[in-house]
């Protein structure tokens, strides 16, 4: 008898399928898709690389042309959001796209390339022009000189005039 | 130490000569060293005198802190919500230990993989063969030592080198079974659950006679992985990968175990969501056991009609978490900011749940009561309580069998010591009991979480600290859907773990599996396998599947 009480109960239930991909499907706002790096916010600091547990996000440097790239390869994320989390520019998003299938490899790529800051004593490329400005203004005026400067340079500057004091 | 000096285990302690040598390194977990020749006597008096069972052995390369090899056996005393790790040392010219084997079975398979992994050799184990390493790995390296990089490379040889390679003993001769009986292959594939395991079935007409288990063909070394590449943070999202089913919970073992390690306490808040979210899990993966259960009694309505409430849980999971599975909530120390439930979406959690378990109970009772179902699911695979204790099985496979057992309940992780519940146990021991423990467990997982959102209370969501002491033993445990999983973590040095084990139930349920199987008909098989709900990807501790070793296999085969 169950039977065809479970019969009936599914015939006044009717379809509950759904008809994707012939008809777009709801995704909810919290879903976790796609991510996408906001190439004017992005300052190339690399918090999203140190955070990111599959690497997806990658940081390469040029130091010839003096550029640095942030790469974020689409076929290693796993949608997880820590890169989002832990930029403190906002410069990273998960969207809700999906539908992530492509013919060519490169479309999975996203490359931000930044011009990187020389070091005026050593000439040698170290640290993006957009991080040192946003650094610099957060920076009381008179410490804003080591800044510049890049951290090879800087220990000699520093144990320069520690020697120099204890004279 | 002082404080066990006048309690059962100190008592105990005392009289084998070790309380001297036994240090408390969490609140809940002691250490027993230099156990020397009263290991034997040791490990009876536990079990025996405070009711602890054995849970899982994990051997360490020590030797860049210590100079040695070192095995722990890990043993659990539910009464006192205590974990007893006795700790074992080798020498790294000659390291071999004293088996336990003989005398607790359960302990057969976690001694051969410190066997292949870390290279100690443990003396009087009567079945000393290669249980992980496929048949092609040189027989003197052993991935997990220190000295062995992630990314090293072996050449695979052409002349294979003699190893044994076996999972489960046979209670018949095997040559006399391979004479009279005839063997039928169940996998490598299973037929329902999609996942790479070996059953040798020996049968004589319709009977079973006798039955092997071989596995661990997709190991591909994830804790090497943790503990060399990835940092605390990292880990819960490669250790949420283990499982495609109940992933959260091994993520949120994990956490617990560096927490445990460190001495963070978690605040309340980020305890209610992983609860929340790890009863989703239980509430999802069973339902979805119970499709592929009676699928494979050949009721595809059931199938149909249980996947199809399990997928309103699927879309709340997806609502709170934006992932239908591996929501990646966990991290050391509490719950990632965008996971925190707000008080708008709690009137339609309460909603959903309230539907889902209307439509559940309309059909569920239906369809247990079918003359069919029960036919083939009473006295079917039984499991007796005496053998359940022998093999330590766990979770709703061991109350299945009488055996109250639930870590949710006595050792109390997340917030579960805030909640009201009962623990569903049968003594039947058959397919059908386990059937109606995971049917209970539904209704008190709904009931638990509509508790957990009615005191949601306010704090952050993750703890504050500032870094992770090094050489800590810290030990995480949950219930997860399938039993006790447990997870095994020494801190390290840079921001990463030192050693990581990940011990899932299905490894001390698979087991027992044969036992079942013995004496049953062949056209059983396939339910008593997955009454209780193997997750062979987890026992294995893997990610993707290796086609190349499983090709070579086929050309050394027995």
């Amino acid at each position: 008898m169950n039977r065809f009480r479970i019969l009936l109960q599914n015939i006044k239930r009717g379809v509950v399928t759904e008809k994707y991909p012939l008809e777009p499907i709801r995704v909810p706002e919290s879903f976790r898709g796609k991510p996408v790096i906001d190439v004017d916010k992005c300052v190339g600091c690399g918090a999203c690389v140190n955070a990111c547990p599959p690497n997806a996000l990658t940081l390469e440097e040029d130091l010839n042309e003096g550029i640095r790239y942030i790469k974020l390869f689409i076929g290693r994320c796993i949608y997880c959001g820590r890169c989002e989390e832990v930029c403190p520019f906002d410069a990273i998003h998960l969207t809700k796209e999906f539908e992530l299938a492509t013919t060519s490899k490169d479309d999975l790529y996203q490359i931000v390339g930044l011009r990187m800051y020389k070091c005026p004593i050593c000439g040698k490329p170290y640290t993006t022009i957009r991080l040192v400005k946003k650094v610099i203004d957060k920076l009381p005026p008179e410490e804003r000189s080591l800044v510049l400067i890049c951290p090879d340079c800087r220990e000699k500057i520093t144990a320069a005039n520690r020697s120099f004091a204890r004279r | 130490m002082q404080q066990f000096s006048d309690s059962k285990i100190g008592d105990l302690l005392k009289k084998l000569g070790v309380f001297g040598t036994t240090s408390i390194v969490t609140p809940n977990t002691i250490l027993i060293n230099n156990v020397d020749d009263k290991l034997y006597d040791l490990c009876r008096l536990l079990i025996e005198e405070l009711d602890a069972y054995y849970s899982t052995s994990i051997g360490v390369d020590e030797r860049p802190l210590n100079g040695s090899f070192a095995v722990y056996h890990v043993f659990v005393a539910d009464k006192l919500g205590l974990y007893i790790l006795v700790r074992l040392e080798a020498s790294p010219s000659h390291p071999i230990v004293k088996s336990i084997t003989p005398i607790i079975p359960g302990a057969d398979w976690a001694e051969r993989e410190v066997m292949d992994m870390i290279g100690v050799k443990f003396a009087g184990h009567p079945r000393p063969y290669r249980l992980i390493l496929p048949y092609d790995w040189p027989s003197n390296i052993y991935p997990l030592r220190k000295d062995f990089d992630y990314n090293d490379k072996y050449p695979i040889k052409d002349k294979i080198d003699k190893v044994i390679h076996g999972s489960t003993e046979y209670v018949v001769d095997k040559e006399v079974l391979e004479e009279e009986y005839t063997a039928v292959p169940i996998g490598p594939y299973h037929p329902a659950l999609h996942e790479p395991e070996y059953f040798e079935v020996y049968v004589d007409g319709e009977k079973i006679v006798d039955a092997r288990y071989k596995g661990f063909f997709i190991h591909r070394g994830i804790e090497k992985i943790a503990e060399t590449r990835l940092t605390y943070d990292q880990v819960p999202f490669i250790a949420e990968r283990i499982c495609g089913i109940c992933g959260f919970t091994h993520s949120t073992a994990y956490c617990l175990a560096v927490e445990n390690a460190a001495g963070i306490n978690v605040p309340e808040r980020a305890n209610y969501i992983r609860s929340i979210l790890l009863e989703i899990e239980r509430i999802h993966s069973h339902l979805l056991w119970m499709g592929v259960a009676f699928h494979l009694l050949g009721y595809d309505t059931g199938f149909m009609i249980m996947w199809r409430i399990r997928e309103k849980i699927m879309d709340l999971a997806e609502e709170l978490t934006g992932n239908r599975k591996t929501y990646g909530a966990n991290i050391v120390g509490g719950i990632r900011k965008r996971f925190d439930i707000s008080e708008e979406k709690i009137p339609y959690i309460k909603r959903l749940l309230n539907s889902v378990k209307e439509e559940y109970l309309k059909y569920i009772d239906k369809i247990v009561s079918m003359t069919e179902i029960r036919k083939r699911t009473r006295e079917v695979g039984i499991l007796t309580h005496e053998d359940a204790k022998k093999y330590s099985v766990l979770g709703p496979h061991a109350r299945a069998s009488g055996i109250n057992t639930d870590v949710r309940k006595y050792r109390p992780y997340a917030a579960y010591s805030e909640v009201d519940f009962k623990v569903p146990v049968r003594d039947e021991g058959d397919v059908y009991a386990r059937i109606i423990v995971r049917h209970e467990e539904v209704l008190e997982s709904i009931s638990i979480i509509s508790q957990l959102l009615d005191n949601l209370p306010k704090t952050p969501l993750r703890a504050e600290f500032d870094f992770i002491p090094e050489k800590r033993i810290g030990i995480g445990c949950t219930e997860a859907p399938r039993g006790e999983d447990l997870h095994f973590v020494i801190t390290g040095y840079g921001n990463k773990v030192y050693r990581w084990r990940p011990r899932a139930p299905s490894y001390n349920n698979l087991a027992s599996v044969p036992l079942m199987l013995r004496g049953e008909k062949l056209a059983d098989a396939p339910i008593i396998i997955a009454s209780i709900d193997p997750c062979f990807s987890c026992t294995d501790h893997v990610v993707v599947i290796d086609i190349k070793t499983g090709r070579r296999r086929k050309l050394v085969s027995r």
